[in-house]
């Protein structure tokens, strides 16, 4: 077999769709948790990654994918090695998992593609089996497991845990892996379970000890357990059950108990020496906030998104049958009132608000549902800083928090690609290598920090260095020697301003151009993508003190805050997050300039532009001077749009114009208004670069 | 759906009996037909909303139980000559390859079965420019009905004249 050759596998469509969601999910497992490993073979992620690669093997192995099965094979036996505490998963055993991991990705899309990739993977298995082989010969070598954080415990446990070690009792943390090998892992849990309930109490467990009950036990196992015992009682009582791997047993004192007692898990910082995540160890399903630690993922179900677009679909009809329906309401209230049919009216009227009520609470539920953690890109991060640092050969502290941020599934697929730009230039362009930071007094390894965070309808998501700062002096020299701007502008910005040149096109400002941070068409791209999602990018920079580049984001792309205005009898959305600010039109400032209306806003000139002309749709009719102006920004360009008249700001559900009509100049697409009818969604980043360079 | 202009007669296979059928509708004095199998539903004419800068024969979008729906004047589109709408002007909605179109017509005249040996080619009959959304006309005993391939009518987005926003984004960076 050779590379291009055809492939055949033995799955059908539906079977291909479920390898496939269940391959990326452990490979994006993988990922993360074995960067996480390097130096920390905290049991339970060890535990994981087995299990992850174990999956693996044996769904490869189902469809025939026979290299796939091999290789993770190979790499299930490094990772037994590294449970048994044989192997310690230094970085030259990391780098060899992930370069395995990488093939194994490759592998596993062959199984779409259905196409010989190239990759033979023997090469990397020889490395494994000799990375195996070189440590065996040291075998025993020691590994301090740590403990697993007892902040895991839940309050109300963690009281009586209190209550019981003032009566003098003692209370231990006991986590147990399973081994793999075991066929039914459920009936091991089950004994844990009874030999500990023989020597104490047991507060709390991990699964809950009804699903251990009823046979539903995992591969680990975790169990605090209370009682007039010391540690070795609780090591004795485990030695009874047959096929358990590494134990860790640790005491819980007062204040382990203190710490996980105030509310529940708070999130918890985890310093680690290479990579730290501040992990908040809140259950992941997402959608339920209020879901009780403890029951992790154990109530949610796949759904596909289709169906859920479907849904979100049925509901917009209902609200807009809902206006409808409020609309006929009044008129036909002064009717029954004639008519003397009050508590017709009456029912009427509680009828309709009640099913308001509901209709608001489904879509509000339903857009909810299509939420997702940002977590799924943030993961992502950890493997990138780790290669992009060894390239650069930078030392780079990684530290990432507010995982769980939620926003829509389509914007989380659109801001993935601009983040992972932002962070390769932060640690390429904006950290100083080891040398010159030791020079500078800082410390060797840098700090880059990525924070996501909601702020009413917005997320912000945040990548932040402590390197040497954007500088000034060689963007505005830069942006000049290109053209992009004239000398006196560029020496007339404020440094603050000139930071933002960072953005114009075809500006890089990397002396050499190097493999990380591609040719320097960066971040003009960067802002292009993010505004095409509504979203807006700045930067602020500090010489020798770093940069921060914050990206802000609408929760979600199926709905967009937007200004209401009227120009020639038509309705218009503008979106908010381009527009600056609206003043009525004899309180603006107008110049004519070269023949061209020019507005001046805050000490600046910009073009001043019919809406409906520079749509198409001829020029304003209103009586001058009542009408309004309306000043958006696109990036560095400005411009103020005349219109008609205001109308409100509103939350607008955005629909396509649909294929027939297409991409209309300066149209993103229609919105249905209260009274049904509908409004034109106006695509601001297009229409003010547009105008902006006619008026130039 | 539709078959090609030309190519109708011998394909109609789930109809032994050798039958179209349509949905016939009135512009100006001439019928035109279109299969039963593309309409989805006949509505009443509604608010629409006018697209800035479309095709002089597109009426606007409207809102039809909360899907945005593009209305084409069928009058405009066919170069008959426009008229007021009449408490008989309809919009037949029909699902094309570019999604659901609304089509304005003057009115809705009947549902009817064609038997397939009264169709004839367009091109024998009418000149060259309607035969692009025109696949037969079947004579009957009274009128003459044009069959209507709804391809032809509704142009594909790559035929369409739309400005591609990235062109004019990289004319704006450039400049």
């Amino acid at each position: 077999m050779a590379k291009g050759q055809p492939l055949t596998f033995d799955l059908d469509e539906d079977d291909l769709k479920l390898f496939t969601e269940e391959a990326d999910e452990q490979l994006e497992l993988l990922d993360t948790a074995l960067v996480q490993l390097e130096g920390e073979p905290d049991p339970e992620l060890v535990q994981q990654i087995f299990r992850a690669a174990h999956t693996l093997k044996g769904s490869s192995a189902t469809i025939g994918h026979k290299r796939m099965a091999s290789l993770t094979h190979a790499m299930e036996s490094v990772l037994d090695a590294v449970r048994q505490n044989r192997l310690t998963p230094e970085s030259d055993v990391v780098d060899a998992l992930l370069v395995a991991l990488d093939a194994l990705r490759v592998l596993a899309a062959e199984v779409n593609t259905r196409v010989h990739s190239g990759i033979e993977p023997g090469e990397i298995e020889s490395k494994l089996k000799g990375i195996l082989e070189g440590n065996a010969a040291g075998n025993g070598v020691a590994v301090k497991v740590a403990p697993s954080a007892p902040a895991t415990v839940p309050p109300a446990a963690a009281e009586a845990l209190l209550a019981d070690i003032a009566g003098g009792k003692q209370a231990f943390h006991v986590h147990v892996s399973i081994d793999a090998t075991c066929e039914l892992p459920g009936i091991r849990c089950y004994q844990v379970l009874q030999e500990l309930e023989a020597i104490g109490s047991i507060p709390w467990s991990e699964p809950g000890r009804d699903a251990i009950e009823s046979g539903n036990g995992e591969y680990t196992l975790t169990i605090v357990v209370a009682g007039l015992i010391e540690e070795g009682h609780v090591r004795a009582a485990l030695e009874a059950v047959s096929d358990i791997g590494p134990v860790t047993v640790s005491h819980l004192g007062v204040d382990e108990l203190a710490a996980a007692s105030p509310i529940e898990a708070a999130p918890v910082a985890v310093a680690r020496p290479r990579l730290s995540v501040v992990e908040n160890d809140a259950a992941p399903v997402a959608a339920t906030p209020d879901a009780k630690p403890g029951k992790k993922g154990s109530q949610s179900v796949r759904i596909d998104v289709e169906r859920l677009d479907g849904l979100m679909n049925l509901v917009g009809e209902l609200v807009i049958d809902r206006t409808r329906l409020q609309q006929i309401r009044d008129a036909a209230n002064p009717v029954l009132k004639e008519a003397n049919l009050q508590e017709l009216m009456q029912n009427f009227e509680e009828t309709t608000s009640h099913l308001t009520r509901i209709t608001d609470e489904l879509q509000e539920q339903i857009m909810r549902s299509r939420m997702l953690p940002v977590r799924s890109v943030l993961s992502r991060l950890p493997r990138l800083v780790r290669d992009v640092a060894a390239k650069c050969g930078k030392k780079v502290d990684l530290v990432m928090s507010g995982e769980e941020t939620e926003l829509d599934r389509s914007v989380i697929e659109e801001i993935s690609d601009p983040l992972v730009h932002i962070l390769r230039n932060a640690i390429d362009h904006g950290l100083e290598t080891p040398e010159e930071r030791r020079a500078q007094g800082k410390p060797e390894t840098g700090t880059v920090t990525v924070t996501a965070w909601n702020q009413e309808t917005y997320i912000y998501l945040s990548v932040k260095d402590d390197g040497k700062g954007i500088d000034t002096s060689t963007l505005r020299r830069k942006a000049v020697e290109k053209g992009l701007i004239s000398r006196e502008a560029a020496e007339a910005a404020s440094d603050d301003a000139a930071v933002q040149f960072i953005f114009l096109p075809g500006l890089s400002t990397a002396k050499t151009l190097s493999d990380v941070s591609g040719r320097g068409v960066g971040m003009d791209i960067v802002r292009t993508n993010i505004e095409r999602v509504n979203g807006n990018v700045s930067v602020r920079s500090e010489p020798g003190k770093g940069s921060e580049f914050i990206i802000q984001l609408p929760l979600t792309l199926a709905t967009t805050k937007a200004l209401m205005v009227m120009a020639q009898q038509t309705v218009y959305a503008m979106p908010l997050v381009s527009v600056t600010e609206a003043l009525l039109e004899r309180e603006a400032d107008v110049h004519t300039v070269n023949g061209k209306r020019t507005l001046r806003l805050r000490g600046k000139l910009f073009p001043l532009i019919d809406l409906a002309e520079a749509l198409g749709d001829g020029a304003s009719t209103a009586p001058e001077g009542e009408r309004f102006v309306v000043a958006a920004r696109h990036g560095t360009r400005q411009v103020g749009f005349l219109v008609d008249r205001l109308l409100g700001e509103q939350d607008v559900v955005v629909k396509s114009l649909g294929d027939l009509i297409g991409n209309r100049k300066g149209l993103t697409g229609a919105t249905i208004l209260g009274d049904g009818s509908l409004g034109l969604i106006i695509d601001m980043p297009s229409l003010i670069s547009e105008q902006a360079r006619f008026a130039a | 759906m539709a078959s090609r202009p030309g190519a109708f007669a011998p394909e109609d296979e789930q109809a032994p009996s050798a039958e179209e059928h349509v949905v016939v509708f009135r512009l100006g004095q001439e019928y035109y037909a279109l299969d039963i199998q593309a309409v989805q539903e006949i509505v009443r004419i509604q608010p629409t909303t006018s697209i800035p800068g479309a095709e002089p024969w597109v009426e606007g979008i409207t809102n039809l139980r909360g899907r945005v729906v593009p209305v084409i004047d069928l009058r405009r589109r066919c170069g008959v000559e426009a008229a007021p709408h009449t408490s008989d002007t309809r919009v037949v909605v029909v699902g094309g390859s570019t999604g659901m179109v609304g089509l304005i017509v003057d009115a809705v005249t009947e549902v009817m079965r064609i038997p397939v040996d009264q169709i004839e080619a367009p091109g024998a009959i009418v000149s060259v420019p309607q035969n692009a959304y025109l696949r037969g006309i079947a004579k009957l005993e009274d009128r003459l009905v044009s069959l209507m391939d709804l391809d032809g009518v509704l142009p594909s987005h790559d035929s369409a004249d739309t400005e591609d926003s990235s062109v004019t984004e990289t004319i704006a960076r450039a400049a």
